[in-house]
């Protein structure tokens, strides 16, 4: 039953993020502290894996962890999109106000070049540089798709100036959804 | 995973600004738990048949290498107290 309340706030929250920031925040955490619990065993598996450092309360420290006086839920998302040809990255507020978007295309490479790493490193620096411009110091990532600029983008973006504070994989998995293009050389 | 929390799952922190470790655990855990594999299988279509003849391989696969790791430490076992048990 609270499971079923807790999912009816992240819906309500999803679809109401915008204009109600502080006060809905609050009642967000509450429900997602739930899930971190749960999910706490899956999204945190690392804390095996680093043994001196454990990482499974920081999770649920995350809540009281503050950067530059912002809670988590408010800091600029970055979003990396690494397609096997391209990387275009765009950087954002919390409630979607744009503040730098950049590609490989729009760093004056063409064709082939634009699927590289150092492309991405470069398109990922001049976003930063932008970022940095507009005010925004910290960052938290989020990479779809897999290519060549998904690790080059991030250190383009440390190597420019933001301070990434959380790095999130949001590459879409269809639950056997649209067909893809069929298999090559045939 | 557009129905739920943006922040909850495949996320990882940062600490103490080492980007690289938090990528490369990151990494880990996708591969970890077939994430990986999956999104590279699904770039080009597979048949039914090209995936019923993978699934089986990799049945097979799975059931040698189980054997051959069970052989392998059957015989390299050292340290014996006994080593003709029985005679």
């Amino acid at each position: 039953m609270s499971a079923a309340l807790a999912v009816a706030w992240q819906r309500l929250l999803g679809a109401a993020w915008g204009g109600r920031g502080a006060t809905l925040c609050r009642g967000l955490r509450t429900g997602p502290q739930r899930l971190q619990d749960l999910a706490e065993a899956a999204a945190a598996k690392e804390a095996e894996n680093q043994s001196a450092t454990d990482l499974s309360p920081l999770i649920l420290q995350r809540n009281s962890m503050r950067w530059d006086g912002k809670i988590y839920e408010e800091i600029p998302i970055a979003h990396i999109k690494a397609t096997y040809n391209n990387t275009h990255i765009q950087v954002v507020s919390f409630d979607n106000r744009p503040f730098a978007r950049t590609s490989c295309g729009t760093e004056g490479f063409q064709n082939a070049k634009k699927g590289t790493a150092i492309a991405a490193q470069t398109a990922a620096m001049a976003a930063a540089a932008k970022a940095r411009g507009k005010g925004v110091l910290h960052v938290r990532v989020m990479v779809k798709g897999l290519g060549p600029g998904r690790k080059a983008a991030i250190k383009g973006l440390t190597m420019g100036g933001l301070e990434v504070i959380s790095i999130t994989d949001n590459t879409p998995v269809p639950h056997n959804g649209c067909r893809p293009r069929k298999a090559r050389r045939m | 995973m557009a129905n739920h929390l943006r922040f909850l799952g495949r996320t990882v922190m940062v600490q103490n600004g080492n980007v690289e470790a938090a990528y490369s655990a990151l990494n880990r855990i996708l591969s970890h738990d077939g994430l990986v594999e999956v999104v590279r299988r699904r770039r080009y279509y597979e048949k039914p048949c090209r995936r019923r003849q993978r699934l089986a391989y990799e049945a097979c696969r799975r059931v040698y290498n189980a054997e051959m790791g069970r052989k392998i430490g059957f015989l390299a076992r050292g340290s014996r107290q006994d080593p003709w048990p029985g005679c």
